[in-house]
């Protein structure tokens, strides 16, 4: 003997529009070929053809040199190189809104909401959708709350991808600034070298009075000498690049020190 | 003599039946024919739409992506003394390679924005909804590995921008807890980003993910084919959204008496 569970009522009314569907898709509908299948296939014509048009504006408008990049970029930037000094990370354009999302949080207490948090709270929302949203209704006008959600998060993932697109890439500080800021930040003369190197590498991320931009959530270093740190634990932070920073272990000992010695000399303007 | 009775001619029906044997042959067998039949010529919802064309041409998309990922493969080298020379040739001097690779490199932008169009575009019908959830959830996961896709294809090219974009982006998956640092283990096949963190980044791209892509698009297409693709919602003939509609008559009253209500 069965046990007969008595359905909900939502549950009798989807299973009767389900039926009602498949009698008037069975009574008025069209079949898949030719009718769709036309459709299909004109517009997978359009997109084989915007591909290889992308392919041919990016191949004929650039060069073979990786600095000539014409109209849609490069063909390949200059070959990967771990000990360079000067490089911009950066990924393809549709991880740009995460990628910005990173400057809005501040390292080191809340950057993990824009590395972990948001992207893992956005995954579940996703993959939870149907089961939030039970309704039967389909008709736009009666769906306020989904059409606004769908509305701000497309917003909110075009403004992200924009910014992160148009995002400022530290220009490579010119000798008037490294003047400038042993000036106004008391910095000794000696650190002129470590200045210099920091002032071409580690701006692509990191900002320091006013010089460089804030990429990925890293940190303003202006007073990072104010944590008395030691030179040797700047290098050996260097080294290990904690969290989203990249190692630099591949840079040579002196590179290295001189940084260090000009982190631990950075106690600001005051 | 009677009336004359076109019949097939006896040499038309021992071609007709050759040609035939093959499918027959097929259809005995595998029941493939028949199913392929009832995929070409099963009803779909009369209102469907330039929208509902998204899916198809996002698995157009990734077709050009597998066809040209395959051509790439066969002169691609992924170690990191040969790879970026390998990309450079390919490029620059064998015959189309420019063109296989421009549309490798740009088909997966368009597969992404694809995606995320059929997605928006499901969302806006509803389509997520009973009986299809489950449809919604597949999609789902072939976004995000399609996402990893783009990820793992990104280093391959060996060069300055793949280099630093995936130091910094394995490193961001390292700050993730408890799971994050073994993330970075597995993904880096050691502690730095190396030969070993390319040929596992190529495998994965090439291998892995394609091959789950495949299985989850097959699941995906055999679920629409199930349950059908639903209608535009705001069309007046909508399928399923109603009373079933009756024929109208002509003239009301006329042919027989109007509608008096009662039966349904």
């Amino acid at each position: 003997m069965s046990v007969q569970r008595k359905k909900s009522r939502r549950v009798v009314e989807r299973e009767a529009q389900f039926k009602q569907y498949r009698a008037d898709v069975q009574s008025r509908g069209k079949p898949f070929y030719p009718w769709a299948m036309f459709h299909d296939a004109a517009m997978s014509t359009v997109v084989v053809g915007v591909i290889i048009g992308l392919a041919c504006v990016w191949y004929f408008t650039s060069g073979e040199d990786p600095h000539d990049v014409g109209w849609l970029g490069p063909r390949y930037a200059e070959p990967a190189d771990p000990g360079t000094t000067t490089f911009v990370p950066r990924p393809d354009w549709y991880f740009y809104f995460l990628f910005y999302l990173l400057r809005i949080f501040k390292w080191p207490d809340s950057v993990i909401l824009g590395t972990v948090g948001i992207p893992t709270i956005l995954m579940i929302l996703l993959f939870a959708l149907p089961f939030l949203d039970v309704r039967r209704e389909r008709r736009i006008v009666r769906r306020p709350v989904a059409v606004t959600a769908l509305l701000l998060t497309a917003a909110s993932m075009g403004v992200l991808t924009y910014k992160g697109a148009v995002a400022e890439e530290a220009t490579a500080a010119g000798s008037e600034a490294v003047e400038q800021l042993i000036e106004e930040q008391n910095l000794p003369e000696g650190v002129r070298p470590g200045l210099e190197l920091f002032l071409r590498t580690c701006t692509s991320c990191h900002t320091y009075a006013g010089e460089g931009s804030s990429n990925l959530g890293a940190p303003d270093l202006t007073t990072i000498g104010d944590t008395g740190r030691s030179v040797e634990q700047f290098m050996q932070i260097l080294r290990e690049g904690p969290g989203a920073m990249p190692s630099f272990a591949n840079l040579p000992e002196e590179n290295l020190r001189s940084v260090g010695e000009f982190l631990e000399a950075s106690k600001g303007a005051g | 003599m009677a009336v004359p009775v076109r019949t097939k001619s006896r040499r038309r029906q021992q071609l007709e039946e050759a040609a035939l044997y093959p499918l027959d042959w097929v259809e005995e067998r595998s029941g493939l024919v028949g199913a392929l039949k009832y995929f070409l010529f099963r009803k779909v919802p009369g209102d469907i739409s330039w929208g509902h064309t998204l899916g198809s041409a996002t698995l157009t998309a990734f077709l050009v992506q597998a066809i040209t990922g395959a051509i790439l493969a066969m002169y691609y080298k992924p170690h990191p003394d040969t790879a970026y020379e390998s990309i450079q040739y390919i490029t620059n001097d064998v015959t189309l390679g420019w063109l296989v690779r421009g549309m490798h490199r740009w088909g997966a932008s368009v597969f992404i924005i694809l995606m995320f169009f059929h997605m928006a575009r499901v969302f806006l019908y509803g389509a997520y909804k009973y009986p299809r959830e489950l449809n919604w959830i597949i999609g789902a996961l072939l976004l995000i590995l399609g996402m990893f896709e783009g990820f793992t294809g990104y280093l391959l090219p060996w060069d300055q921008t793949a280099y630093w974009a995936t130091v910094v982006g394995v490193n961001l998956q390292g700050t993730g807890p408890f799971l994050g640092p073994f993330l970075v283990n597995v993904l880096n096949g050691g502690a730095e980003i190396g030969v070993d963190t390319l040929s596992r980044f190529y495998s994965i791209h090439m291998l892995l993910l394609p091959g789950a892509i495949f299985a989850l698009i097959g699941l995906h297409l055999w679920l629409v084919i199930r349950l059908g693709v639903t209608s535009q919602p705001w069309s007046p003939e909508a399928a399923g959204s109603g009373e079933p509609e009756e024929p109208r008559p002509a003239r009301e009253g006329l042919v027989r008496p109007a509608r008096s209500g009662g039966s349904e």
